[in-house]
């Protein structure tokens, strides 16, 4: 008989397995869907930037033939607030805060006759003062956008009785503060040589997922909700549902069809869902509501806006001494994760290199913007961006080689940061070199710099930058877990049901990959199973970097029992002991020789069909040795760290402004490389978001409004702009990650801004402090500094 | 929503003439323009629509006494592609080099680029430098009339043309350029490929010796239609091109325009980029 090598999948380049569907143009996302008598839902939205609603009246739409209801906030008098922070009602009673605000919607037998109808729905508004600066929302006679004692709408004539009192509202236009120490700024201070300072602004933008939001809601007969939804979060999102709706947790059931994309986007719930819900509950039937690409730029969240002032120190021979952070969150009407973000930004100032003495404090302020979410990087761009910039201004300040003066003060592993976080793998030092070996960085820093005066119209410059992310999930929740369900058929063909979501990301294969390198199958023998509440078991959802990690390692664990059963059965069979048998290639083998000594189908139905009549069936929960930060946002909040250095290579034409990326090298501490494409893929789109954030995005808001909700205006990187990507994978074999790979989803966004900024200055010795660099600013700087 | 009653495919020029000349209608060529605006809200549709796409007389590319009559249906892909465009005005093939991308290029139309009008019209600057004219064509009392107008005339404002509405655009005829013409094309956005013109710039003249005659220089969305930039082809003309006169008609380019601010550019911005590339593209015609 034919000896079977042990092989191993993991390294390989695996093509995803969802890429024939995608490719093809087979996949049935939310759009593709459609359910008997399915009715279509749209949404009438205030086109005010802040005023009362004086009068809204439906009747006109109503009587519109082929309209099935028109709900306003007066219909659904039981609704509650949602959001972050509980302070947006869904539909609006009697003030809007923002041109996005829904005023009513309406159900009807097709897309055009609703819209039709929303022209007909008549309101009447007087408008309030307008806040669009927080800064000036910081004033003390500052209107109020949600002044107190009232509910989510700041007035008390939608406090009917019976109705729930929404949000309490708040005395001033602070929505959030975060306040964070550690050691002593001002012994920081005292003991430093020098100390630089700069306000950073950081603007708008948004993910542009290839899909829009969308959402199809039913109630059957029973009263049960089934969601068909595009949501990063199903069971987060199956309890806070619940008790927006007022109803039993166990009636509703998510379904994700495949999601076009998610980047942190799909993490809240947004008024659109319950609205929808409304609607199906009015009409007793199921109702669509898909996005425009319009309203998806006017209605789903942006990247956090946030004005940063930071203070570093450090001393002559460049030691790290302080760093203290104090920044603006600019809110928005209402609270989504963005105002969150300072929980990975004050890692970012504390940690991503050795500093004893920290403060970080944010405010988050209510202003009649768009409000931001959660956003791949989560904080860590704009944090990244500031504290890389000053970095390279302290080397450049003492006369160091911005590369030795961050090796000087990179973490090693082992290291347990004042905040309380654990490297036990940190790459960061070996990514420094390789990144900068790669990128030639310090030759061509010092070779640009020296053509910085001399005359021409284009100059070239090299800039790094680095960055630390959670890698191991993140515990935030009282679990960080996801569970799995492993079963195996008669055939040997394994169903993994796994909590973890598919949002593009490509977990369905890396998950399926890790199973068959436990139970010695092809790829195609695994089929993956992850988008319905009512079969999968638990898991926090896709956000922190974290699926790969914790749903590898869940789906190992499930596979491991599954394995351990079949050689426990193969060992009575075949008389030889457990551990001296081995799975390759469908058959059960001996370990040391490569025997193949059974048929793993066989096996399998030989337990099936025998007296004691057994099937291979598994369930696993991980959750991961994490901690829960304490009331300090101190402790150890994830399983493993990741660590990244880029070298961006810019070109700058002097003449206009424009800087054209020529080149990235990245260096990636990964733990481990199990899917080599997936990782690329991951990495290299990565890269162009974060192009995209430094050169060319951004969402234009004027005095409330968004000026470019079209791709036309807001501009995201095309092909011919995407620079050439030099990758090097560092493999720090995480002992806790699976086959010791750590998370990487949002790695290589988080310092393409940071370095591009230190590149511009190389190649002309001005240092921007605001995002993006298109050519009007940068152009703008030059001429600034002549 | 759009109230139309009739949609037209008409075979011939004569056939569109007549649907025209008998009541208000909306014309479709590619429709990039069109169903953008139309989704926006920007436009109204007429009672009538007349898909202009099946009338064949309207699209090829001729040469007729030295002029290019370019159909209007010919869309920016075929200009690219087109061999006579290449050797008798090749400032549009370039400028059509910059044009959007080629998903758009394959559906955009070079009449329906000047019928929209808009100041950053990436064909108007070349035609207007080239000093093109538009043929229309009309069927007021049963018979098919035409009639001819210089482009510059033809435009008067932002999506605001000299055409009468029982009038459509027929042919644009451009005059080829002379064997010692020199040209230059410009175009700045936020990136590369896929952008609307924050500013543009066409410059076509006959170079002797070092010596510039004939200047022309047309600059697009710095202005509410696209215009020549006299005042700077004035201090170019009969010149020879040293670092004083290419400073001047920079100078000169950038005080003559008034530009607006919008989400693309300030008008500061406008303004020194029309400085800095028109000198940028002397020095380069005086280095060739
Ligand atoms: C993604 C995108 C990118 C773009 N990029 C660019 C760019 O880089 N540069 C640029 O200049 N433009 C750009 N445009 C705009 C547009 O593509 C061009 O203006 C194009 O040339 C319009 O041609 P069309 O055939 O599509 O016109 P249509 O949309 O069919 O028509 C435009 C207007 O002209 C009228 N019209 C058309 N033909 C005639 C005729 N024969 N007689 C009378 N009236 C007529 C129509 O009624 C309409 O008012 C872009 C558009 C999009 C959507």
């Amino acid at each position: 008989m034919q000896i079977i090598a042990r092989e191993t999948l993991i390294g390989k380049r695996i093509a995803k397995l969802d890429a024939p569907e995608k490719a093809s143009g087979k996949t049935r996302y939310i759009h593709d869907l459609d359910l008997p008598g399915q009715l279509y839902g749209k949404i009438l939205r205030s086109g005010r930037v802040h005023a009362k609603i004086l009068r809204i009246d439906t009747s006109k739409a109503k009587a519109l033939p082929g309209v099935h209801a028109v709900i306003t906030a007066a219909d659904v008098p039981w609704q509650r607030p949602i959001g972050v922070a509980r302070d947006h009602l869904p539909l609006k009673t009697d003030r809007v805060r923002s041109p996005r605000d829904e005023i009513a919607a309406v159900a009807a037998q097709s897309e055009e006759i609703a819209q039709a109808a929303l022209r007909l729905i008549e309101v009447e508004y007087e408008d309030l003062p307008v806040l669009t600066d927080p800064l000036d929302a910081l004033a003390p006679d500052a209107p109020l956008i949600h002044p107190e004692p009232h509910g989510a709408d700041g007035g008390t004539e939608h406090l009917k009785p019976g109705a729930p009192v929404a949000y309490s509202g708040r005395p001033d236009n602070l929505a959030m503060t975060f306040d964070y120490e550690q050691g002593d700024v001002a012994r920081g201070e005292a003991d430093s040589d020098l100390v630089v300072e700069d306000t950073f602004r950081l603007h708008y933008v948004t993910h542009c997922c290839m899909g829009v939001s969308g959402i199809i809601a039913e109630f059957d007969s029973s009263g049960n909700l089934t969601m068909y939804s595009n949501t990063q979060v199903p069971f987060l999102h199956k309890r806070e549902f619940a008790e927006i709706l007022g109803m039993d947790p166990a009636r509703i059931r998510i379904i994700q069809p495949p999601i076009g994309g998610g980047f942190g986007s799909k993490l809240d719930i947004y008024p659109f869902e319950p609205i929808c819900v409304f609607l199906a509950r009015a009409t007793g039937r199921p109702v669509k509501l898909v996005f425009s690409r319009e309203e998806e730029f006017l209605a789903s969240p942006t990247r956090q806006p946030v004005i940063l002032k930071l203070r570093s120190g450090c001393r002559r021979d460049g030691t790290l001494t302080f760093r203290a952070v104090e920044t603006i969150h600019d809110n928005g009407a209402y609270t989504s994760w963005g105002a969150t973000t300072p929980f990975v930004m004050m890692q970012t100032v504390s940690s991503l290199y050795r500093v004893p003495h920290c403060s970080y404090h944010t405010k988050a302020v209510y202003t009649n913007n768009p409000y931001a979410g959660s956003f791949r990087g989560y904080g860590n761009l704009q944090a990244t961006f500031a504290v890389e910039s000053h970095m390279d201004r302290m080397a450049d300040a003492l006369g160091i080689d911005p590369l030795e003066f961050r090796l000087k003060n990179a973490q090693d592993p082992g290291e347990v940061t004042p905040q309380g976080m654990q490297f036990k793998t940190c790459g960061l030092k070996e990514c420094l070199k390789s990144a900068a070996e790669l990128g030639d960085y310090q030759a061509k820093r010092r070779a640009y710099a020296a053509l910085q005066a001399e005359p021409g119209r284009f100059k070239r410059g090299v800039g790094l930058a680095s960055m630390l992310h959670v890698g191991g999930g993140a515990k935030i929740y009282p679990s960080d877990g996801c569970g799995t369900i492993l079963k195996m058929d008669d055939f040997g063909a394994v169903t993994l049901i796994t909590g973890a979501s598919e949002i593009g990301q490509g977990s369905e294969t890396v998950l399926a990959q890790l199973v068959c390198e436990e139970l010695g199958l092809p790829l195609s023998a695994v089929r993956v199973v992850n988008n319905d509440t009512e079969i999968t078991p638990w898991d926090v959802g896709v956000h922190a970097s974290r699926t790969t990690f914790i749903g590898g390692n869940s789906a190992i664990g499930a596979a491991r029992k599954a394995r351990a059963k079949i050689l426990d059965a193969a060992a009575k069979q075949t008389g030889l002991p457990a551990q001296a048998l081995d799975l390759r290639a469908g058959q059960i083998v001996e370990e040391r020789s490569g025997n193949p000594l059974l048929s793993l189908a066989k096996l399998i139905r030989s337990l099936h069909f025998s007296d004691k009549a057994e099937l291979v069936m598994t369930t696993h929960y991980y959750e991961p040795p994490s901690h829960h930060q304490d009331r300090q946002f101190k402790g150890d909040v994830s399983a493993a760290y990741a660590w990244a250095s880029q070298v961006v290579e810019v070109e700058v034409d002097t003449e206009t402004g424009a800087v054209r990326l020529l080149k990235v090298s990245g260096a990636h501490d990964v733990g481990r490389v199990l899917n080599r494409l997936g990782i690329e893929g991951q990495i290299e789109g990565g890269i162009v978001m974060g192009q995209g954030y430094a050169l060319t995005e951004e969402l234009i808001v004027e005095q409330g409004r968004i000026r470019n909700p079209a791709f036309r205006d807001y501009k995201l990187v095309t092909a011919p702009e995407i620079p050439e990507i030099a990758v090097r994978f560092v493999e720090t074999l995480d002992g806790e990650g699976p086959q010791g790979a750590k998370g990487v989803g949002e790695a290589p966004a988080i310092c393409i801004a940071a370095a591009t900024a230190n590149a511009i200055e190389n190649a002309t010795g001005v240092r921007i402090l605001a995002l993006p660099f298109t050519p009007e600013k940068v152009y703008r700087a030059l001429r600034e500094e002549r | 929503m759009a109230e139309i009653e009739r949609v037209l495919a008409p075979a011939s020029l004569d056939e569109a003439a007549e649907a025209l000349a008998a009541g208000e209608a909306t014309l479709l060529a590619g429709g990039t323009d069109l169903m953008p605006a139309s989704h926006a809200g920007k436009v109204r549709f007429a009672p009538m629509l007349i898909n202009l796409r099946r009338i064949a007389e309207l699209s090829g590319i001729a040469v007729e006494d030295g002029e290019l009559r370019i159909g209007t249906l010919v869309t920016i892909a075929e200009l690219l592609g087109d061999e006579a465009v290449r050797e008798r005005c090749p400032i549009l093939a370039e400028a059509a080099d910059h044009f959007a991308s080629p998903q758009i290029r394959n559906a955009a139309t070079i009449g329906g680029n000047l019928c929209n009008a808009s100041p950053a019209g990436d064909m108007l600057v070349p035609l207007l430098a080239a000093g093109a004219r538009v043929e229309l064509a009309s069927k007021p009392d049963g018979t098919l009339v035409r009639r001819v107008l210089p482009l510059e005339e033809f435009l008067v404002g932002p999506g605001r043309t000299r055409r009468r509405p029982d009038e459509l655009l027929a042919t644009v005829r451009v005059p080829a350029a002379a064997p010692d013409a020199i040209w230059r094309f410009f175009k700045s956005g936020t990136r590369p490929a896929l952008d609307i013109s924050a500013v543009s710039i066409g410059l076509l003249a006959r170079k002797a010796g070092n010596a510039l005659h004939e200047v022309r220089i047309a600059l697009g969305a710095v202005a509410p239609t696209v215009v020549r930039a006299r005042a700077a082809e004035a201090t170019l003309e009969g010149r020879v091109l040293n670092p004083e006169t290419m400073e001047a008609a920079a100078c000169a380019a950038r005080d003559e325009v008034h530009p607006i601010s919008d989400v693309r550019a300030s008008a500061w911005y406008r303004k020194e980029l029309i400085h800095n590339m028109l000198r940028r593209m002397l020095s380069d015609v005086a280095e060739t």
